[in-house]
Formats: C-alpha cells, sequence, structure tokens
C-alpha cells in the first residue's frame, strides 16, 4: 500500500444522512472500535420524522434536514474550539413524492450543507458523490478515469452533478472539501429493494438483458467506508474527486452468479437464472424512464431496468495512488456478509 | 483516335499502395504503366492543407458523403502520390496485436508479423520518418499539455519528413510519393500517364485484357480515348475507387462489402494567444483511450475554421474573426460498423453508404467530452464543438450541457482514414482476394491497396497500406519473372 500523509482525527466528525443506509454503516463505524473508530464526538443530522433507533446510542442525534438552512447551524451547537469534519452523506436516489426532491435534496441541500460548513470552519468536507454524474461508458473494455467530462444520466446524475458543482463552487470560495465517487455500493444495512435483488436471483429472476456482459463497477459499503475517511484523512488539495470502487468491475453474468453462490453457501436453493430479456428491453425502459421523469414522475423499476444494460465501470488507481485506498473485500465476501445480515435482520430473501 | 499503350503490369493509381507496387516491380525488370487519375502537383506549389489543396489535390474538391444516419463526409486524395501527398504525414506501425489478429481471423498465408514489421522499418529509412527536431507548433503544445494536466497518455507522432537540424515543426520536407518511390519507379523505367481517367477493365473470363482510359488533358472529346494492353492489373485506387473498378469489371465476391473507417467529431477551441498554424497540424495524439477513442489536431486553415462553426453559425460565427487564436481537434473511434460501396450504372461515383452502431455514436460522444475537457484543462477559453445546437463552453458546468445535448445525428461526422472494401485473406467467405491480393475469379487482377486492410488499423494507415503493399508486390515479383 502507498505511503500517505494523514491529518488527525477531529474533535468531532458530523455526518449528514446518519440514519440513510450508507449513514448508517459509516457512522456505525466511525463510533465503535473496530479500525474506523475514533475518540471525538459523531454528531449525526437525523430528519425529524426519520426512524434512528437502529443507530449506536453513542451517535448525538441531530433533528434537521438539509434542505432547511437554518436547522444545519444546529449541527454545530456546542462543538468548541476543536477541529470539526463532515461528511455529507444525506441524497435521494429513489424519490417517492416528486422528482423536485433530486433537485432540492441532491443540489440544493448539498449547497446548504457545504454554505454551513464554511460558515462553521469545518476543516475537512467529504461528499459522497456518484457515478451518474458521468453517465456510462460507451464501449465495455472503457473505464472512467478519475477526471472525467460531466455527462449525467437522468433526473438524479443532473442533481448529483449539480452537487458537485456546488462543492466546487465551495471551494472556490476557500472550503476543503473533497468527494468520493462510488458506484452502485452493497452491503449490511441495505435497503429493502437491495434485498429483492437477493429474492430474484434466489428464484431464478433476475432479469439479464442481452448477454449478459455489460460491466459494472460496485463498492462494498466496507470498502466505501475506507475510502470515505481515507479521503477525510488523508491531506490533499481541495476539489479532488476520487472513485471509489471494488478494485475491479464485473460483469452483470458474473454479479449474478456471484450471489447465486453466495445464497447457496448460505444453505439457499438457488434456481438456475434463465430470466433473459433483448437488450431491447432496457432501451424501452430507459426510454419511459426518461419519458415520465420528464413528466415529473419516478418509477424505480422502469429506472433499474433502463440502467441494466449500460456500462460502468471505473478506474480506482487515483484513489490508490493519491488516498491509499486499497479495497479489502471483493463480490463474493461481500455479497455473503449482505446475505448474513439480511437473515440476522430476521428479514426472508 | 484511340491512343493505345502497352505493358506488362498496369497499376491503376498512385499513392501509398500504387507508387510502392510500382517501384517494387520496376526495379525488378517488369515494364511497368501507372495511370492516374489526378494531375502531379509539385509539393511546395500548393499550400498545404488549404481550400486551394483540396480543390486541386482532393477528389470532388475535397470532400465526398457516405450515405447514413449520420452521414459521414470523407476526403480521398486525387492526385499523384494519392493520400500521401494531402495528409498529416504522421507515421504509426500497425499495431502488432492487429496483425496477429487479421493474421488468424482472415487467415492471411505468410504474413508474419515480424516480416511486416521488418518491412516498416525499411519505409521508415527510405521515408526518413522521426520526430521533430525543433519547436512544436502551439496546436501540438496545447493537445500535449492539456492531456498532461490530465495524466493521459498522450505522444509525438513521427513523420516522413526531413528536416535540417534543429528545424522546427513547420519547417520540415513531405517524403510523399512524388518525392520517393514514383520517382524510384520511374527511374526503374516505368511510365506514368497523370490525369487519365480508367472507364473500364476488359475481361476474357478469368483474365483482365485490356482497360479503356479517358485522356483528361485532351482538348476535344475525339481525341481523347486511350487503350492499355497488359499481362497483369494491379488496382491501387483506395478504398472507394478500388471497389468500384472492380464491381464494373463484374467482379462483386466480398468487393465493397465492408468498408471500415475511423469516423470522427470535431471541435474548435478559441485560446488567449495565436495558436493556429494554417499550413500544419498537430503532431501530438492522446492515446489513453486507444484503440476505442484517439485524440489529434486537424488542418486549421480559416476557410476550415470557418467550416467547423457552421454547425452552429447564429452562435460560434462571430468567432471566425479570431481564427489565428482558434484550433480544431478531431476524436477518432475505432468503428464496430462496416458500410458500402456500390457502383450505380451510368452514375460516376459509386454511392457509400455507412452505418455507426450504438457503441460507436456512444464513443463518439464520450470522445468529444473528453476531448473537450482536454482543451479546457489546456486553457482554452472557448470550445465550439461541431454539432448542430451545441453551446459554447467554457467551463466544465458548459461541459455537462454539451454532453446532454450530443446526438450523432446532429453532428458533422467525418473521416480520412477509409480501408477494407476488398480485404485479403485465404477465408474466402469474408475476403475479395487471396492472402497477396490476387482478386478471387481472376488469373491476373490484382489489388494492392488500403482496400486490402481487412479491417481499420486504429491508427494513421499509411505505413499499414504501405507494408503491405511492398510484401504483396514482393511475392509478385517472386513469382513472375520481369
Amino acid at each position: 500500500m502507498r505511503e500517505v500523509q494523514t491529518i488527525d482525527h477531529p474533535t468531532a466528525t458530523i455526518v449528514t444522512g446518519a440514519a440513510g443506509w450508507l449513514g448508517t454503516s459509516l457512522v456505525t463505524a466511525l463510533a465503535g472500535d473496530g479500525r474506523h473508530g475514533r475518540n471525538g464526538s459523531v454528531r449525526g443530522l437525523v430528519r425529524s420524522e426519520e426512524n434512528a433507533n437502529h443507530l449506536p446510542k453513542t451517535i448525538e442525534l441531530i433533528r434537521g434536514d438539509v434542505t432547511n438552512r437554518a436547522s444545519l447551524d444546529r449541527l454545530f451547537d456546542g462543538l468548541g474550539d476543536g477541529p470539526i469534519d463532515l461528511i455529507h452523506a444525506a441524497g435521494v436516489i429513489h424519490p417517492t413524492a416528486s422528482m423536485n426532491e433530486f433537485d432540492a435534496v441532491n443540489h440544493v441541500g448539498t449547497r446548504n450543507v457545504m454554505d454551513a460548513a464554511h460558515r462553521h470552519g469545518v476543516r475537512r468536507v467529504v461528499h459522497v458523490s456518484s457515478n451518474s454524474p458521468f453517465g456510462s461508458n460507451g464501449a465495455r473494455n472503457d473505464r472512467f478515469r478519475n477526471d472525467e467530462p460531466y455527462h449525467p444520466y437522468l433526473g438524479y446524475g443532473r442533481s448529483k452533478k449539480d452537487a458537485e458543482i456546488a462543492v466546487l463552487n465551495a471551494v472556490g470560495k476557500g472550503l476543503n472539501a473533497v468527494m468520493v465517487r462510488p458506484p452502485w455500493f452493497y452491503g449490511p444495512h441495505q435497503p429493502a429493494r437491495q434485498t429483492t435483488f437477493f429474492t430474484m436471483v434466489k428464484n431464478g429472476k433476475f432479469p439479464i438483458l442481452g448477454d449478459g456482459g455489460q460491466v459494472r463497477s460496485m463498492t462494498y459499503v466496507d470498502n466505501l467506508i475506507e475510502g470515505i475517511v481515507r479521503a477525510e484523512l488523508v491531506a490533499t488539495e481541495p476539489g479532488r474527486g476520487w472513485w471509489i470502487a471494488d478494485a475491479e468491475p464485473y460483469t452483470v453474468n458474473e454479479i449474478v452468479e456471484t450471489v447465486g453462490d453466495a445464497l447457496r453457501s448460505e444453505g439457499f436453493h438457488v434456481k438456475p437464472n434463465k430470466f433473459r430479456l433483448p437488450n431491447v428491453v432496457g432501451t424501452v425502459a430507459e426510454k419511459i424512464d426518461t419519458l415520465t421523469q420528464r413528466a415529473g414522475k419516478y418509477i424505480t423499476q422502469f429506472h433499474v431496468l433502463g440502467e441494466m444494460n449500460k456500462n460502468i465501470a471505473v478506474d480506482i488507481s487515483a484513489a490508490r495512488n493519491e488516498l491509499g485506498y486499497d479495497p479489502q473485500v471483493a463480490l463474493v465476501d461481500g455479497m455473503r456478509n449482505s446475505i448474513r445480515w439480511c437473515l440476522e435482520q430476521g428479514i426472508e430473501l | 483516335m484511340t491512343v493505345h499503350h502497352d505493358c506488362d503490369v498496369l497499376i491503376v493509381g498512385s499513392g501509398a499502395g500504387g507508387a510502392t507496387t510500382a517501384a517494387v516491380l520496376a526495379e525488378a525488370g517488369h515494364h511497368v504503366l501507372i495511370v492516374e487519375e489526378g494531375p502531379w502537383v509539385e509539393q511546395g506549389s500548393v499550400v498545404p492543407f488549404s481550400l486551394d489543396q483540396m480543390d486541386q489535390q482532393y477528389r470532388s474538391g475535397g470532400v465526398t458523403v457516405a450515405l447514413g444516419m449520420p452521414s459521414i463526409a470523407y476526403t480521398e486524395g486525387r492526385c499523384a502520390g494519392g493520400g500521401t501527398e494531402v495528409n498529416s504525414g504522421l507515421y504509426w506501425r500497425p499495431p502488432e496485436a492487429t496483425l496477429d489478429s487479421w493474421r488468424i481471423k482472415y487467415r492471411i498465408k505468410d504474413f508474419s508479423t515480424d516480416d511486416v514489421l521488418s518491412i516498416c522499418e525499411e519505409v521508415e529509412s527510405t521515408l526518413s520518418v522521426q520526430k521533430v527536431p525543433g519547436e512544436h507548433t502551439p496546436a501540438s503544445d496545447i493537445l500535449r499539455r492539456g492531456a498532461d494536466r490530465l495524466g493521459w497518455k498522450n505522444d509525438e507522432i513521427p513523420r516522413w519528413m526531413t528536416y535540417r537540424d534543429g528545424a522546427g515543426a513547420t519547417e520540415g520536407h513531405r517524403q510523399s510519393m512524388t518525392r520517393t518511390y514514383l520517382p524510384r519507379a520511374l527511374a526503374a523505367g516505368a511510365r506514368i500517364l497523370c490525369e487519365h481517367r480508367l472507364n473500364k477493365i476488359v475481361r476474357s473470363g478469368r483474365r483482365a485484357v485490356s482497360a479503356e482510359l479517358t485522356d483528361m488533358t485532351a482538348a476535344t472529346d475525339g481525341q481523347n480515348a486511350v487503350t492499355i494492353s497488359f499481362r497483369d492489373v494491379i488496382v491501387c485506387g483506395g478504398a472507394i475507387q478500388t471497389p468500384a473498378i472492380l464491381q464494373r469489371t463484374g467482379l462483386r465476391h466480398r468487393v465493397g462489402r465492408t468498408l471500415a473507417v475511423h469516423p470522427t467529431v470535431k471541435l474548435a477551441a478559441r485560446f488567449d494567444d495565436v495558436v493556429n498554424t494554417p499550413d500544419d497540424v498537430s503532431v501530438f495524439q492522446v492515446k489513453e483511450f486507444a484503440p476505442n477513442i484517439s485524440f489529434g489536431g486537424s488542418a486549421s486553415h480559416p476557410g476550415l475554421v470557418a467550416l467547423a462553426l457552421t454547425d452552429n453559425w447564429r452562435d460560434f460565427g462571430s468567432a471566425v474573426t479570431s481564427w489565428p487564436e482558434l484550433a480544431i481537434y478531431y476524436a477518432a473511434i475505432t468503428s464496430e460498423g462496416r458500410g458500402l460501396v456500390q457502383v450505380v450504372p451510368g452514375v460516376r461515383d459509386p454511392l457509400v453508404t455507412y452505418r455507426l452502431t450504438k457503441r460507436d455514436r456512444d464513443l463518439l460522444g464520450q470522445g468529444l467530452g473528453r476531448l473537450a475537457m482536454v482543451m479546457l484543462e489546456a486553457g482554452a477559453k472557448e470550445v465550439y464543438p461541431s454539432f448542430k445546437g451545441a453551446p459554447v463552453v467554457r467551463d466544465r458546468a458548459d461541459l455537462a450541457a454539451m454532453t446532454t445535448m450530443f446526438a450523432v445525428a446532429r453532428a458533422s461526422v467525418m473521416t480520412v482514414h477509409l480501408c477494407s472494401t476488398a480485404p485479403m485473406g485465404d477465408d474466402d467467405k469474408r475476403c475479395a482476394t487471396d492472402s497477396h491480393g490476387l482478386v478471387r475469379g481472376t488469373d491476373n487482377v490484382f489489388v494492392n491497396d488500403a482496400a486490402l486492410l481487412p479491417e481499420a488499423p486504429g491508427v494513421n494507415p499509411q505505413a499499414s497500406v504501405m507494408a503491405i503493399a511492398i510484401r504483396n508486390a514482393r511475392r509478385y515479383c517472386a513469382d513472375r519473372a520481369g
């Protein structure tokens, strides 16, 4: 692993979206006594109606919302003079009420968080971005380099692109902020829609488009936490952003087979996957997704299906070189951990 | 009145394929006659990369179009020396992996990669292939600087030029075919008839026996007919004309079915300083995404700058007055698509069509976005992408708008590298000629130009064309004594 220069833990770490699926894993790691555990306090921003009972009791919960600027000042109450870091993990991937959530939460919310961090003299901000501002690769053997032109994919992609630009604007005003860009991540604390994915594979009903040779980078959540913490604590120039993903991308076939193997090794009976659809199904789903989004509506199934025949594969060498990031978990172990977590929670697959 | 000529070998076309073939055959004692549709234009008498040059040395004044969605504009040299007189002069050996895959996939006999590369070495020495000894043009520096800042692989591509010691990029002398292989052929006794257009090759069964041509320099219509008798004919008219000639001769098996090109999209970029060198192009190419995508510099003569801005003239047109601060760059892709060349009875130019696949379209968009980013990193103040409705790009946020709006159907897609319309190899399901260019179904009709390359090589193809032509010409001499 590459030697990199790190800075000390802050006296306080603020995590937005703390009760969300990434946030939960992140604050659990930061407040725990594992390798990412830290002495300073960990504060989580949680929406007023949001259930936070699953979070460790040592987390200080602050009720507020990134869309409400005033509520963000409360995050900093009584923190004293020590260094404060902020990890911005709040975001909407699949909106429930309206398409406006994308812009309100992902874009304007990020701007609000950056402003608040700047106002309160935060030492280092890590913004959790996505692959979506960059679209997809034109060819299967293409890999996104660390620096790529924005080519946002639909509403989510546009909002996450605008969020990145808001972060860069804040950096221009003097904020020390950096970005991590995880593609599709997986692991414990995953939301219900990813549990559905396991069930589909178990029943041999996961829709593979075309030959299933589409290439996808994925990120096991512990790898992502490793990347976030390194982005926070490794001294780099502000404004940088890095792909954070498992070491190598996988093909869709590999993903489905590996999840099948992981389920089998956890004792499940897995039916052979014979659910193949022509590529055109993905194209049609994408068209429907585009049209419904334009009409201000969002249908998760069409969005997910429309993205299934795309290649989204990234090159993580910049994170390796600049942050010393070295992902330890790959698909089969990551998926086994996710399945075990589901079983521990009593979730039926 | 009809003028008649006799020869051992008639070579149709005098470009990278025809000139080398003529030199090898004439030096082996064959009685060679070259016919060339275009004029002999001395190097230096026309400004390189100018509209004047397009008028004199290209077919149809510079631009021809392959129909499709979108249509793809292409250019063909039409002069003694063919494309070598007018191209960028950049020299790339065919990649070893490409040669290996061609040999296997198309079953090309006696085609060892080492043999081809050793011919490349000879060519490099004959053409004085070298890097620029002195200063680069600003357009070259821009590409290098932008790519370096992104950490993207870029290289200076050597050229076949001679320079005095320490000379800068624009001071080289092109070692095109009219300076090298054509004089060699003529010195060994070959003759050349310029401005003679081939109309027809007359065939008797498996043998071609004579050719009918028009002398375009003749004063009146009645005095311009020319016939030529020969033992063998070698067609080297380039990837569009060669299949057209073969089809008119009744030879159609796998002819003109598999046109391969490197489609390109362009942009113009404006900088704070004077960056335009009208008579030269960048010698740097960005190969970070090769073989899928490559970036390089295009000819940026003021007329061509204006042409590059026409896709969105309403918003871009005013930039033309600052042409000295503008340079044009391209993103080229290796394409999965293929095209057709088909002769149409009664029409002189063949109908050319080309179909881009979805991957090709996606890569062209991705390439244009990445190229624009190289420009911004190099310090461009404005980037003008060549597609209808394109926005002016000044920063990364504009780039997002540009990539979102881009659609290949609205882009000015063009190409200069045309090949693969009479592929060679022993696999007769795929190939129009045998492994050395003899057209299937004939005893004495050969092809020896870019049409033989089974696929587009992913790099500037002139070296591949020349090396393969020399290889085949030597085989011809070994088979038939002069």
